[in-house]
C-alpha cells in the first residue's frame, strides 16, 4: 500500500456527499472548505457585490446540504455542479433570468475529467485556464466573458458589440473548440 | 434538428448559454432522447464549467461558513429546536399550572410528531444511502475486475519506465496488445500549468502513438489508471513526454520516462503462459494468483474482493 501522497487521508467529494447525506454537518464543512473559494470567485465576478456574493455563496451550499441525497457523485462531477449552480445563480440575480440551464442536482449531470479535491489541482487548472483564456485572440476572449460572466446569448454580444451576428457565432465556435482541444485532458 | 448536431461545439455553446430561439430547441429536444448526446453535452458542461477558474481568486469572508453552519444546524435538528423552547417556555413560567400541563401536553405531542418525521426522513436517507453505496460498490468492482483482467491476462507484458536525470520519476505500463489495453502508474512531479505529460506508445513500425495524457495522476501520482488503445499493436516501448497543456497528435517535447517492452512472448502451452505472468508479475511486486497490492484502485479492488 502506498504512503506519502498525504491524499489517502483525504476523504473523497464521493464519501464526503455520502456523509452530507447521513446529515455530518462536518462533511459540509469540508466540502466547503474544498470548494467555497472557487465558487465565491466566479460569483463575484459575475455579481460584483459582496454582500449579494455572500448570499448567493451560502445558498449553493446550502442547497448542496438540502439536497445531497438527489446528488450522483459516481456520475458527475461536484466542483462542475457547483460551479454551474453558483454561475446560473449569479447570472440570475443579474439579469434576472437564468443560464439557461437548470441547476436541479439530479439534472443536467456535469461530468469533470478532472479530481479538483486538492487546492493544488485546483490552481494547476486555473492557471491551465487562464492560460487557455490568455491564448485566445481578443475578439474571441472578449465573446467568451460577455457570454460566461453576463450571461448574454449569440445576438445580444452581436448588439453589445456592434459585430455581425455571424461574426459572433463564428467567434464563439472557434473559442469553443480551442477550449475543447485544450482541456480535454 | 432531427438528428445529431453538426459540430461537437454546439454542445458547448449551449452549456455556456449562447444558443437562442430554435437553435436552443432543437438540441435540448434532441438531447432529452439521444443518450450519447446527453453524455456529450454533460461533458460540455464540465468543459464550460472551468470558464469560472478564470476568475480572480478571491477567499470568501468567514462569516459565510458561520452562517451556512448556523442555518444547517438549525434545520437538521427540528427536535431539539422544539426542546430548547419547551425549556424557555417553562423557565418563563408565564403559564398557569393547567395551562402549563396543556402546554406540555402539546410540546409533548409536537415532539414526538418531529421525532416520528424526523425518523421517516432519517429512514428514507439511509435507504438513499445504500442505493448510492450500492451503485458505487459495483463502479468500484467493475474498474477493479477492468483492471485485473489487463493485469492477469497471460499475454500482458510489464513494462518499467525510468528517466535519465532522477531515480525517484518512474512508471509501470501493464500493456495487452490482443485487448488494446493498458494500466498505468507513474511518480512524476507536478507537470507546469501549461503542460501536460503525455504517454506515447512506441509501436514496432510507425510513428508513437498517443496513449492519453496523464491527467488524472495530477494529484496523487500512486493512482493507477487504464485506457484504451488500437487492439493488435505490437509495442516497442513506452514513453511519457512533456507537451504543451492537452497534449499533441506527436510528441514534440522532452522525454521524461523511457521502457523498453519486452521481446513479443510465444506462449506454447497453458503452463508457460502462467509462468511468464508469474514472472512479469513479480518483477512489478505482485503475487500471481492474489489481488494485486496496489493504492487507490488497487485498494478498492481488494476491499471489494474480500
Amino acid at each position: 500500500m502506498s504512503t506519502g501522497t498525504g491524499t489517502e487521508l483525504r476523504a473523497t467529494d464521493v464519501t464526503l456527499i455520502e456523509q452530507v447525506v447521513a446529515r455530518d454537518e462536518a462533511a459540509l464543512s469540508a466540502l466547503y472548505d474544498r470548494y467555497s473559494g472557487m465558487v465565491f470567485s466566479v460569483v463575484m465576478r459575475i455579481v460584483k457585490d459582496s454582500q449579494a456574493a455572500e448570499e448567493i455563496l451560502q445558498d449553493v451550499f446550502h442547497q448542496l446540504w438540502r439536497n445531497a441525497s438527489r446528488f450522483d457523485a459516481a456520475r458527475g462531477s461536484l466542483p462542475g455542479f457547483l460551479m454551474v449552480s453558483a454561475r446560473n445563480r449569479a447570472i440570475s440575480r443579474m439579469r434576472r433570468k437564468g443560464a439557461g440551464l437548470s441547476d436541479e442536482l439530479n439534472e443536467n449531470t456535469v461530468v469533470l475529467p478532472y479530481n479538483l479535491e486538492s487546492s493544488i489541482a485546483q490552481k494547476q487548472l486555473l492557471g491551465k485556464v487562464t492560460g487557455v483564456m490568455e491564448s485566445l485572440p481578443a475578439p474571441q476572449k472578449q465573446a467568451v466573458e460577455l457570454a460566461y460572466f453576463e450571461g448574454l446569448t449569440h445576438s445580444e454580444i452581436a448588439e453589445r458589440t456592434g459585430e455581425p451576428l455571424g461574426t459572433i457565432k463564428t467567434r464563439l465556435r472557434s473559442a469553443m473548440e480551442t477550449l475543447k482541444n485544450s482541456l480535454n485532458p | 434538428m432531427n438528428g445529431h448536431p453538426q459540430h461537437e461545439e454546439d454542445f458547448d455553446l449551449y452549456a455556456l448559454g449562447v444558443l437562442e430561439g430554435e437553435e436552443k430547441q432543437a438540441l435540448e429536444a434532441h438531447i432529452a432522447v439521444c443518450a450519447a448526446c446527453a453524455a456529450k453535452s454533460a461533458e460540455a458542461r464540465g468543459r464550460v464549467s472551468l470558464l469560472a477558474l478564470a476568475s480572480k481568486p478571491i477567499a470568501p469572508p468567514a462569516v459565510v461558513k458561520s452562517r451556512l453552519m448556523e442555518q444547517v444546524r438549525a434545520e437538521s435538528s427540528p427536535a431539539r429546536a422544539r426542546e430548547e423552547s419547551r425549556t424557555t417556555e417553562r423557565a418563563g413560567g408565564l403559564f398557569g399550572r393547567w395551562t402549563w400541563a396543556w402546554a406540555a401536553a402539546a410540546a409533548v405531542l409536537a415532539l414526538a410528531t418531529g421525532f416520528l418525521w424526523y425518523q421517516n426522513v432519517k429512514e428514507q436517507e439511509k435507504i438513499q444511502q445504500a442505493l448510492r453505496e450500492a451503485t458505487a460498490t459495483e463502479l468500484k468492482i467493475q474498474n477493479a475486475q477492468k483492471l485485473i483482467a489487463i493485469l492477469q491476462a497471460p499475454d500482458s507484458v510489464m513494462i518499467s519506465m525510468a528517466s535519465s536525470d532522477s531515480s525517484q520519476v518512474t512508471g509501470k505500463v501493464c500493456y495487452n496488445a490482443r485487448l488494446g489495453k493498458l494500466a498505468c502508474s507513474t511518480h512524476l512531479p507536478a507537470a507546469p500549468s501549461d503542460k501536460s505529460y503525455q504517454l506515447w506508445l512506441v509501436p514496432m513500425a510507425g510513428n508513437p502513438v498517443s496513449a492519453g495524457l496523464i491527467a488524472p495522476n495530477m494529484i496523487s501520482t500512486d493512482d493507477m489508471w487504464m485506457t484504451d488503445v488500437k487492439a493488435g499493436m505490437a509495442a516497442k516501448a513506452f514513453a511519457v513526454t512533456l507537451e504543451p497543456a492537452g497534449g499533441m497528435p506527436q510528441p514534440t517535447g522532452p522525454k521524461v520516462l523511457v521502457g523498453l517492452a519486452p521481446q513479443a512472448v510465444t506462449f506454447s502451452n497453458p503452463k508457460g503462459k502462467i509462468q511468464a505472468y508469474s514472472i512479469h508479475a513479480t518483477a512489478w511486486g505482485v503475487a500471481s494468483g492474489s489481488t494485486p497490492n496496489w493504492p487507490v484502485h488497487a485498494r478498492e479492488s481488494s476491499e471489494n474482493m474480500r
